[in-house]
């Protein structure tokens, strides 16, 4: 659960939008699961106090290496951005529930912005010779994706399709516009993929759906899905202090058949049905 | 040489004078998964409520310098589910339990004390007159000597187990509440609670935590707490187990030196699940180093002598 990771790669892959690139070398790549999350201290000091949650983006169990995508938003990840590669970090982890793994069927992986990254890990753990998978992105500006790992999705060989708000990649608008022509049926076949992807929705098999992106996003997403009774798989973000399910600062709120309920988003999370969360708390 | 560790606060007998703070530990088994928990003196427990708690909305966590906020708001199954669920689990982790309870009046605080059974683990009741986080109850009756005499009268009525009183720092008066809890059944004293603090996200002009306040820990909080177990000690003669802000067995050392008999650790743990058994070992070197034979050598050393000997009392 406690390993001394080293640093093996640690790059900035863009300037504009500051979004680095770790990876490291440790105990946690032997478990790790999709979905889950790193947590990490970025200081030897008390100043930021607390450990930084990180998802999984690539776990390499023949080499012991997981890589990690993150971007630098305050002084936590500034800090993280200074460490060096040949240095050790103090990393808690794998955290959490992370994302069902389809045996076969079809998967839609659904990211807005910096979402796409633990959206990577199950993309690769998937088997893409049974289970037909498709990325739908959307983000603010071609630049973002030049800086966000785009080459990474292009490596991985598969289906993508990108929306961004200003037009200058792929369609103009938001993610949730791609998904929802993904998901526009076609007759009353379940979860149809008609037009998109040759082959994709024809028959039987069944669509899930697995997003991650800010709050308003997935809400929409789950929206969308819900509509078309897709199975829909959410990763949740909060502020988190001890990332083992102690200290209940990173809750969500679930309707269950005693009513609503908290879940601990770090343990019982990060990933959730979609159609669990209650998405407007008052 | 070997130092002793063992630590007995009134009736509250520890094979070593470290234990977790409530709130920080869940019910233990989050990190029962790092360590053998039996190596710690005890665990205090997260505060149960008559009633299950739902706690406050997200976000309920703000970072501070070297600190945070939390305003969790007593999120917990309630008495029944922990009799039930917890207890027999705490029974299997082989260490002194400390049941951190609230109520929302003396009525309830009667009778969360009276429920819990004194033939198991428990070991101890800590009675929080000091939750920040919640409307009523909770810190209201902490602020004040009175109530706080009030709470701790009742709840002694209704249990033979030790009763640690856990005080607010939130208050002008720290011997006063002090001496109110000590003259009323409290057996231990335990503070400091958190410091009640507040953020505001500059970019949308509203506080960070849905609940606006939180309560502050960390190491932020380290010098008001030892000033405060300095303050208690000096006032009451009661054990005191102090906390606030301790992440290393230096902080503990200091905490000692102000008069603190045991400690607990909060907010370390967060960022460092094996702090509470660095700090164990810390301690028992830092002894064996200065040639005490006992931990308890070490409480209330910083107390200038003419005072400690005056009357025989503090």
């Amino acid at each position: 659960m406690l390993s001394q990771e080293k640093i093996i790669s640690h790059r900035l892959l863009g300037l504009q939008h500051g979004i680095h690139q770790l990876v490291l070398r440790g105990a946690i790549a032997a478990t790790a699961q999709p979905g889950q999350f790193v947590h990490l201290k970025v200081g030897a000091t008390t100043e930021p106090l607390l450990r930084r949650p990180i998802s999984i983006a690539r776990i390499d169990r023949a080499r012991g290496e997981i890589t990690l995508f993150y971007r630098v938003a305050g002084r936590g990840t500034a800090l993280l951005a200074g460490a060096k590669e040949g240095e050790t970090l103090s990393v808690l982890g794998p955290v959490g529930k992370g994302f069902a793994l389809p045996g076969e069927g079809e998967l839609l992986l659904v990211a807005g912005g910096i979402g796409i990254f633990p959206l990577f890990s199950l993309l690769e753990a998937v088997d893409r010779s049974r289970v037909k998978v498709k990325v739908l992105w959307g983000a603010e500006s071609r630049e973002f994706f030049e800086g966000a790992g785009l080459a990474v999705l292009r490596e991985l060989d598969v289906a993508y399709e990108v929306a961004t708000l200003d037009g200058s990649l792929g369609q103009k608008g938001l993610v949730t516009d791609l998904l929802a022509s993904n998901l526009r049926r076609e007759g009353g076949g379940q979860g149809m993929l008609p037009s998109v992807m040759p082959g994709f929705g024809r028959g039987d098999s069944v669509l899930r759906v697995a997003a991650c992106g800010p709050r308003g996003m997935l809400k929409a997403v789950t929206e969308l899905c819900l509509r078309q009774a897709v199975p829909v798989e959410v990763c949740l973000e909060e502020r988190m202090a001890c990332g083992v399910g102690a200290c209940l600062g990173c809750v969500c709120t679930v309707t269950t058949a005693a009513g609503p309920a908290r879940r601990r988003v770090c343990t019982d999370g990060p990933v959730f049905d979609g159609r669990e969360v209650v998405w407007d708390e008052g | 040489m070997k130092v002793d560790l063992t630590t007995n606060l009134g009736g509250l007998k520890l094979k070593n004078p470290v234990l977790t703070a409530s709130g920080t530990f869940g019910f233990g088994e989050e990190y029962a998964r790092f360590y053998d928990l039996s190596l710690l003196g005890g665990v205090t427990v997260k505060g149960i409520t008559l009633q299950p708690r739902i706690g406050n909305p997200v976000p309920r966590i703000a970072e501070t310098p070297s600190g945070m906020l939390n305003a969790v708001g007593l999120e917990n199954p309630g008495l029944e589910a922990f009799l039930s669920t917890c207890l027999p689990r705490l029974e299997r982790l082989n260490t002194a339990v400390i049941v951190n309870i609230s109520g929302f009046s003396l009525e309830e605080y009667a009778q969360l004390a009276a429920a819990l059974p004194e033939d198991s683990c428990i070991a101890a009741i800590e009675v929080n007159i000091s939750c920040p986080n919640i409307k009523d109850g909770g810190m209201a009756f902490g602020t004040d000597p009175r109530s706080a005499g009030k709470v701790l009268a009742v709840t002694r009525k209704q249990t033979r187990l030790p009763l640690i009183a856990k005080l607010s720092p939130n208050v002008t008066d720290i011997g006063a509440i002090a001496k109110a809890v000590a003259d009323n059944g409290a057996d231990i004293i335990s503070l400091i609670n958190t410091l009640l603090g507040m953020r505001i996200d500059i970019k949308t002009g509203r506080p960070v935590l849905a609940n606006t306040m939180g309560g502050l820990s960390g190491p932020a909080v380290l010098p008001v707490a030892v000033r405060m177990v300095y303050q208690v000690y000096k006032a009451v003669r009661l054990p005191i187990i102090g906390m606030g802000g301790i992440s290393c067995w230096q902080d503990a050392v200091e905490f000692m030196l102000a008069g603190a008999a045991a400690v607990s650790v909060g907010t370390a743990n967060f960022v460092n699940p094996l702090a509470p058994l660095e700090i164990i070992h810390g301690l028992e070197a830092y002894c064996r180093e200065k040639g005490y034979h006992s931990v308890q050598e070490l409480v209330g050393l910083a107390h200038c002598k003419e005072e400690l000997t005056n009357d025989g009392k503090r």
